[in-house]
């Protein structure tokens, strides 16, 4: 099938989320959320927490997968919102004693989704711009998941930076 | 309301002043001004410090927002962008870091004019360039 596919970065508090899940407001088939977010600790809980309730009344099932989203089987035609790519990232590279590089597992896993879905909305961070060098996992982490969202913004349709809540479309139209 | 924003030392006051005349004492520093004069002032210059003032305060740095949109509708904002990054360690950073993004969305929000500035250059994030 392969519908559509919209790439949301940004940094913190900028209203990612919101605007993701607003790009679902007129999806009539069936809409998932990937949740991706470890729930360990009292800040992730809260976080987790908020994005549900933001969420709810807005007609998605969630799907809690920390890890291996090519495991997931959608039913043909529906809507999928992945968020958010930089806790999945770190989630499969920091699982273990040896770190992991995991991109190439996860634009296939991607693709595997994107191909089921109708609409697909990927959410992520931009987190490679406050200038400070950090120890080499960190870096790593970084690298990756610019490269991932390279990626990503190559075979997407759509890709739109938010700014502050204001969406800002960088490629494609929304 | 018109909002300026951008990375550290990228022009964003020096874009102010060229652009809507400011004199410099016509621009609060966010950092050490009384923070109930930003209710009339003109212009109030490194915004993400004045959040950070209003937090050590144990006050609630959206709901001043929303009442300086409400009661300072005329006034320019100069903040500086400072969510794209790695997750801070310590967690008082997070939360500062988080209230600087949503206290920058409700600005953003009621702002008619936000404008971003890259080395010096304007580019238009809302609303159309002055």
């Amino acid at each position: 099938m392969s519908g559509k596919l919209t790439l949301i970065s940004g940094g913190s508090k900028c209203g990612k989320s919101s605007f993701a899940e607003s790009l679902f407001s007129d999806f009539s088939g069936e809409k998932f959320y990937i949740a991706t977010m470890l729930p360990s600790g009292e800040e992730a809980f809260s976080a987790i927490e908020r994005h549900r309730k933001n969420r709810a009344g807005k007609g998605f099932a969630t799907i809690e997968k920390y890890r291996d989203i090519g495991e997931i089987s959608l039913p043909e035609g529906s809507g999928v919102l992945l968020e958010c790519l930089g806790n999945l990232l770190a989630n499969e590279m920091f699982c273990g004693e040896e770190i992991k590089l995991p991109n190439k597992k996860m634009l296939d896993g991607i693709m595997h989704l994107k191909n089921a879905a109708n609409r697909m909305v990927i959410v992520t961070n931009d987190v490679s711009r406050d200038g400070i060098l950090y120890d080499e996992k960190t870096e790593l982490y970084k690298k990756n998941l610019s490269e991932l969202n390279r990626k990503i913004a190559e075979i997407s349709d759509c890709a739109v930076e938010c700014v502050f809540g204001i969406p800002i479309v960088r490629k494609g139209n929304l | 309301m018109i909002m300026i924003i951008g990375g550290q030392f990228q022009g964003k006051t020096e874009y102010a002043k060229n652009v809507f005349g400011f004199r410099d004492e016509e621009i609060l520093d966010g950092e050490k001004c009384d923070i109930n004069a930003v209710f009339s002032a003109k212009c109030v210059n490194k915004f993400h410090k004045l959040v950070e003032r209003i937090h050590e305060k144990n006050e609630d740095p959206v709901r001043f927002c929303e009442r300086l949109c409400e009661e300072n509708k005329r006034a320019v904002i100069i903040m500086n962008e400072v969510g794209c990054g790695i997750i801070p360690l310590e967690k008082s950073d997070r939360i500062l870091r988080e209230s600087v993004g949503k206290s920058g969305c409700i600005i953003a929000k009621n702002s008619e004019k936000v404008i971003r500035i890259f080395c010096g250059i304007p580019e238009k994030i809302k609303g159309e360039l002055p």
